[in-house]
């Protein structure tokens, strides 16, 4: 028998009973619904999440820090010189793993321009820094290395501090004017973009507009960033460090920061050691640093990434099992409605493999009908969550997740359709034929 | 060679530890184009004859051919392709699917032949056009009468145009007039060169045909010409 006619049947049979049919689909719809959003969901998490990670600076980021030395060795602490700009040259020296070195100088100060002052925090940096933190640039120019070597007063600011100080002038026409520091003139030579969450603009591309405090009151973690200003490190040294700490040359001046980019994420081990082999001598052997990398926080991100997936994937799971079981129930009870049916078409010839290929086309029809039902299903409530909560990552429904959920209800459909149509193909002619 | 050879055929059915004999040894030949009928009282094993001649069922002993096909120990597929090319039924219920109309229940066998669509329904409109049902092709069996039913089986049963066709009791639900109607459409395939057995408890019925096979407890028990 013909694969369409068994289609046309089971589908006359599906229309001949369209409340029992449409019951014994609800599992599926259930089931495929959750698939698909369950998948749209974690989707739309890990997508927002990678982009944010790798704004933020992404796996490569290492940040050395100080750690306390245990009370037994205190008396080594006096041995190591802390991290100072020998660390930095060290792994550049000896860490080919490592492909920017950033070392930093930091200093809490008055900043001024026109009518306006603020108190803000300044870092004294080298060119490396804008690619270990992922800077972009949107007018003039990141630091130089002629800036560091000259100790210019270059100035490069965050997106927030310009509109501080420059409420509503263009990016382009801040570059050139003159920042003041702690009453020292700068120049301002470049200005960095606004660093955002998706979701934030999102919510303007919405056209909603935040109060303040509102704003204020969640966690940005780009805030930083958008603060940031920037001079160059020789600059900071000379002009507001030397003075306080007159014994201090650059080289042994204690950094506020030291962070530093690996090469080849796939090296990512080796390169720790690298550094660990530099700094072990310049530190003089005391362990008083340690590497903070971003591992164990994209681990976690990534680890409940896959819970969310795994827990969602079971209860549709859970529901896909359930849907096939109400399926076979169904196609069960059809059959024993229908003995007398399947007798009269043996008796006219029909194959045992005829009457088997009918019964699991039908049930594979039902589960994929209910499978579409789902798949509109999972439209709307996609819908309904992007409504309930704009703000957060955006569910992305992928054909690849409708594909495999609707196939995974063919499957059930297909599975939960066997017993029913083996029995059914088994029935002996003589006796369906005398069924009453 | 006979169309219908059956040599020593038994069918045994057990019920617990019961043998229940339906049918005892029974030896028979039926060539093309005769006109058989077989009688006996009820639980002689009539129906289970035809079961077997029809290719419904394999004995549990003995030697069976049918239009050239030996199927003393055929399996229920190979039954199944000899009696969808070579027999057709007519029943005493009908055994019309109810949610078909008339031509789909009519091209039933054919869409187990294997047949494209568009010859099945060609030959299925020829089948109920010479049943007179021509008008009535978009019918579902419950807006028929018990005559019309069974001229819809009738063309189902010829459709594939088979060698043999069988009628168990076929005009067990019908008033007389339309049961003698029913009759003269088997006269006439007869006459048209189809082999028929029918299946009857009553001698008057049994009269029309040429031959008459009388079967007691499962035996053969005479046989006679009307
Ligand atoms: N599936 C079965 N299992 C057990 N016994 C059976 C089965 N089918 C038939 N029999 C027995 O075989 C015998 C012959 O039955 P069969 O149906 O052939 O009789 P029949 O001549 O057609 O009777 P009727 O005129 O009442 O239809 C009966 O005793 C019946 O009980
Ligand atoms: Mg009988």
């Amino acid at each position: 028998m013909n694969i369409f006619v068994a289609l046309q049947i089971g589908l006359r049979e599906i229309a001949a009973h369209k409340f029992r049919s449409v019951l014994s689909m609800l599992g599926i719809v259930l089931g495929v619904s959750s698939l698909i959003s369950t998948l749209a969901l974690t989707t739309g998490i890990e997508r927002g999440t990678r982009a944010f990670m790798q704004q933020v600076g992404g796996l490569e980021y290492v940040n050395i820090v100080n750690k306390e030395i245990s009370s037994a060795k205190f008396e080594f602490w006096n041995l190591s010189p802390g991290r100072t700009l020998r660390d930095a040259m060290a792994i550049k020296a000896t860490a080919p793993l490592i492909s920017h070195v950033s070392p930093e100088l930091g200093l809490g100060a008055v900043i001024a321009a026109q009518d306006h002052s603020d108190r803000k925090f300044v870092r004294g940096v080298f060119p490396d820094y804008f690619v270990v933190g992922r800077h972009e640039i949107k007018a003039g120019r990141f630091l130089t290395d002629l800036d560091v070597e000259r100790g210019l007063r270059s100035a490069v600011i965050g997106d927030e501090i310009a509109s501080i100080l420059w409420p509503g002038l263009k990016a382009e026409d801040i570059v050139g004017r003159q920042i003041r520091i702690n009453d020292s003139p700068f120049e301002v030579v470049g200005v960095l973009p606004k660093y955002e969450r998706d979701e934030e603009k999102r919510r303007r591309d919405a056209g909603k507009v935040e109060t303040p405090s509102k704003m204020s009151r969640r966690w940005d973690p780009f805030r930083g960033k958008n603060e940031a200003i920037l001079i160059p490190f020789s600059t900071m040294f000379y002009e507001f460090r030397a003075g306080a700490f007159p014994l201090d040359s650059m080289e042994s001046v204690r950094l506020d920061g030291l962070t530093v980019r690996v090469g080849d994420i796939s090296k990512f081990r080796a390169a720790l050691d690298q550094i660990r082999a530099a700094l072990e001598i310049t530190h003089r052997g005391v362990d008083d640093f340690d590497l903070d990398t971003r591992e164990e926080w994209f681990d976690r991100m990534e680890s409940s990434i896959r819970a969310t997936k795994l827990s969602g994937g079971l209860i549709a799971t859970i529901s896909l099992v359930v849907g096939g079981i109400g399926i076979m129930n169904i196609m069960l009870a059809s059959i024993s409605e229908r003995v007398r049916e399947i007798g009269i078409r043996l008796a006219v010839g029909a194959m045992g493999r005829d009457i088997f290929i009918q019964i699991i086309v039908e049930s594979v029809a039902i589960a994929f009908i209910g499978g579409l039902l789902g798949v509109l299903a999972a439209i709307g409530l996609m819908e309904i969550l992007k409504m309930l909560a704009p703000t957060e990552n955006a569910p992305i429904m992928t054909l690849g997740g409708i594909l495999f959920s609707v196939g995974f209800a063919i499957l059930a459909g297909f599975l939960s359709g066997i017993y029913p149509a083996l029995r059914a193909s088994r029935l002996n002619p003589i006796s369906a034929l005398r069924y009453e | 060679m006979s169309l219908i050879h059956l040599e020593g055929v038994s069918k045994f059915y057990q019920v617990g530890d019961q043998e229940i004999r339906a049918l005892d040894s029974v030896d028979l030949r039926i060539e093309e184009g005769e006109f058989v009928s077989i009688i006996g009282p009820s639980g002689s094993g009539k129906s289970t004859l035809m079961h077997l001649l029809g290719c419904l069922d394999a004995p549990t002993s003995g030697r069976m051919e049918i239009c050239g096909n030996d199927l003393s120990k055929a399996s229920q597929n190979r039954l199944a392709s000899v009696r969808n090319r070579e027999i057709g039924f007519v029943f005493q219920a009908f055994n019309l699917l109810p949610r078909l109309d008339v031509i789909h229940n009519v091209e039933l066998p054919l869409v187990y032949s294997g047949l494209p669509s568009a010859e099945r329904r060609a030959r299925a409109e020829k089948a109920a056009r010479d049943v007179g049902l021509g008008d009535r092709l978009a019918n579902r069996p419950v807006q028929l009468s018990g005559g019309q039913c069974q001229r819809v089986a009738i063309a189902r049963a010829l459709v594939n145009n088979p060698r043999i066709v069988f009628g168990d009791e076929p005009t067990g639900n019908l008033d007389s007039a339309t049961g003698e109607m029913i009759l003269q459409m088997f006269k006439d395939l007869n006459a048209g060169g189809k082999t028929i057995v029918l299946v009857t408890h009553d001698p008057d019925i049994a009269g029309i045909s040429r031959r008459v096979i009388e079967i007691r407890d499962g035996k053969i028990l005479r046989e006679y010409a009307p």
